[in-house]
């Protein structure tokens, strides 16, 4: 995997770097804003790459910003953003109809290495990487308490996997069940809802989101 | 330039011709406050007049209290109407700036208004500095007079040949020059009188700027005494404004706290557990791991990570507030000159604590003098002392830099200034370009 890195912290960047670089990705580069992100993803054409969301100059959105403008001007690059807080509304804009290819983490994951690098592929491969953080805000929101209340445990566990963008492999091996049950649950959660049956992890995720977010 | 340099052309500066220039507006001013009671007594004269018969006097009479009441109740708004021209007028021309006083309380129908403007204090207040202004007003027509017949007796020996050709043999009585008494002129029968005329009149003029600023200081001291907002709606406006800074300062050191939080520790945490992270995947889930010195050299950095986060907290810490504040300002202060990078000569006399929240900020405000001492002043050595006067925590910094600390500059002296005022505190700073630099900052002792 081809990745480029954009954080300000040097310490947590070449963490990062090396992080990757032992698992076997190429990290074409590392840089420190969204301008020169913007510039090093022009020129590298990554698979994916890895942005902060609070960057110089002005210390607030612009990782997010640019990370946004990375995936209008290349839409075939993953975009995972990382963030020591989690706020809702960031992963809003950051999904923004369009689930594929995108990804929205607390900095903590990183020390879960194996499953950082499988999120990461995730989007890199078009997939969604949503933390657990967000699905769980989403879901103690309580705008839909009565809906949710309808799930079983596990379907709940189901739904919040499904939220973080899991295929159903990906849940079957998280929750250490069969990946025909994954199946049965999924169809049991989308009928208790009253979603429309999508195809796709990403419009399943889309579908989830927008039914927790609405 | 001299003392005798600086009197002599002090009639030609521009502040000189200002003050002149608020008398000569002051004088009409002054006598139209004088009208304004005669326009009350005024129409009772003339509805008395046209009233024929003496039958009807008692018209007269009605006619005459309904104008003085009328006056009593509109005293208040007239003497807030000419305070405003006087502040403006003052503001122009003196650069002395009166805040306005509060507005009145409105009152409703006209029963509420009339007594709405006979409580209202400040403007009393505007009606007490109308009262003064007539003799104020006395005393600034003296300080024009000066001006004016100086000038004019500076002129005798000019014209003096051109009036006084008379044939031989005739006698011309002599003529009346301005003195500086008014009302007793001097007389000159001869040329060599007008000289004494001309030396008269330049005392005059020399003398006359002087007097004006007399008068106008103290017309300063009645309009910032009568027209301005008043002892209480004063420190009304001190406290919100102290209040805002007191807000301001407490969201902007806790949005500080944040910033040092999220780009130090959290970060050193996050490194550190991602670190552990990695070296638990090459340690693997049993046996032995394929390589060890890597596994290693990620402890290595993780346990550094942990040691650097211990020290960043720390140092937030205390940042937030420093523990040996505990103990006293005086030993918060001695770890303080102990740390300076400029050798600091400490003297401490403190027989009785101050609150906490007022060591917190005299404390804070020495490590901020200490630091910026440091950074700017090439200073050899600095002195704290913190001693208790007249019921105040008097900390005085000095070094003996280079001076020239300017609060304008933004070497956050005037963010000191803000927070010292929060608790009624006053900061002040005499620092010359060359030095030596003193800070003294007053607090009380309980907030």
């Amino acid at each position: 995997m081809r990745v480029v890195i954009a954080e300000d912290a040097a310490l947590f960047r070449e963490g990062l770097v090396r992080l990757l670089q032992d698992r076997g990705h190429q990290v074409c580069a590392a840089v420190a804003d969204g301008d020169a992100l913007l510039a090093a993803a022009m020129r590298h054409r990554p698979d994916v790459a890895v942005v902060d969301i609070r960057m110089p100059p002005t210390h607030t959105d612009e990782g997010l910003r640019a990370a946004l403008e990375l995936r209008r001007r290349q839409p075939g690059t993953g975009v995972l953003v990382l963030s020591q807080y989690i706020e809702t509304r960031y992963a809003a804009r950051l999904l923004a109809g369009n689930a594929s290819g995108v990804g929205y983490l607390l900095k903590d994951r990183v020390a879960d290495v194996a499953e950082f690098a499988d999120a990461l592929a995730r989007v890199a491969a078009g997939g969604t990487a949503l933390d657990p953080e967000v699905v769980s805000q989403l879901l103690g929101a309580g705008r839909h308490a009565h809906g949710l209340a309808a799930l079983t445990r596990r379907e709940r566990e189901v739904l919040s996997l499904m939220a973080e963008g899991r295929s159903n492999a990906g849940i079957a091996a998280s929750l250490v069940i069969s990946a025909g049950a994954v199946e049965k649950h999924v169809a049991s959660i989308f009928g208790k809802l009253g979603l429309p049956p999508a195809e796709g992890d990403n419009r399943r995720v889309l579908a989830v989101l927008r039914f927790l977010g609405s | 330039m001299g003392t005798i340099g600086r009197v002599s052309a002090e009639p030609l500066t521009r502040r000189a011709r200002l003050e002149l220039l608020y008398c000569l507006a002051g004088i009409p001013l002054g006598l139209c406050v004088m009208l304004v009671p005669y326009l009350g007594v005024g129409v009772a004269l003339t509805v008395a007049l046209l009233t024929p018969g003496r039958e009807l006097t008692p018209v007269a009479g009605v006619a005459a209290i309904t104008a003085l009441l009328l006056l009593v109740v509109l005293a208040t708004r007239i003497g807030r109407g000419l305070g405003a021209v006087h502040r403006r007028l003052a503001a122009r021309l003196l650069d002395e700036r009166v805040a306005p006083p509060p507005p009145p309380r409105p009152g409703r129908g006209v029963l509420g208004r009339a007594v709405a403007g006979l409580r209202d204090g400040p403007g009393w207040r505007a009606v007490a500095y109308q009262l003064l202004k007539l003799p104020a007003a006395v005393l600034e027509s003296y300080a024009v007079y000066l001006w004016a017949a100086g000038l004019v007796n500076l002129t005798y020996p000019f014209w003096w040949g051109l009036f006084r050709s008379q044939p031989p043999g005739v006698t011309l009585g002599p003529v009346p020059a301005a003195s500086p008494f008014p009302g007793r002129a001097l007389h000159i029968a001869t040329y060599a009188g007008t000289f004494v005329a001309l030396a008269v009149g330049a005392t005059m003029l020399l003398a006359a700027p002087w007097a004006t600023r007399a008068v106008v200081t103290a017309d300063r001291w009645l309009l910032r005494r009568l027209l301005g907002p008043g002892p209480l709606a004063q420190r009304v406006r001190d406290l919100e404004q102290t209040r805002a800074l007191a807000v301001d300062d407490a969201a902007a050191r806790l949005r500080r706290v944040e910033r040092d939080l999220h780009d130090g520790a959290q970060v050193h945490l996050a490194t550190l557990a991602m670190h552990l992270g990695m070296a638990k995947e090459q340690l693997g889930e049993d046996g032995d791991p394929p390589d060890v010195a890597r596994a290693r050299e990620l402890l290595e950095a993780a346990h550094r990570g942990a040691k650097d986060t211990l020290g960043e907290l720390r140092d937030l810490a205390r940042g937030i507030h420093p523990p040996v504040l505990d103990n006293g300002l005086q030993d918060a202060l001695a770890t303080l000159a102990a740390t300076s990078a400029i050798p600091v000569e400490l003297r401490c006399d403190l027989p009785e604590r101050p609150a906490p929240a007022i060591e917190t900020i005299a404390y804070f405000c020495a490590a901020e003098l200490l630091a910026n001492a440091a950074k700017h002043s090439h200073a050899t050595l600095v002195t704290v002392q913190a001693t208790r006067r007249d019921g105040m925590l008097l900390l005085g910094v000095g070094d003996d830099g280079v001076g020239g600390a300017d609060p304008a500059r933004g070497s956050g002296l005037s963010g000191l200034g803000q927070r010292v005022r929060t608790v009624d505190g006053r900061l002040e700073l005499a620092s010359p370009p060359g030095g030596p630099t003193r800070i003294t900052i007053r607090l009380p002792l309980r907030p």
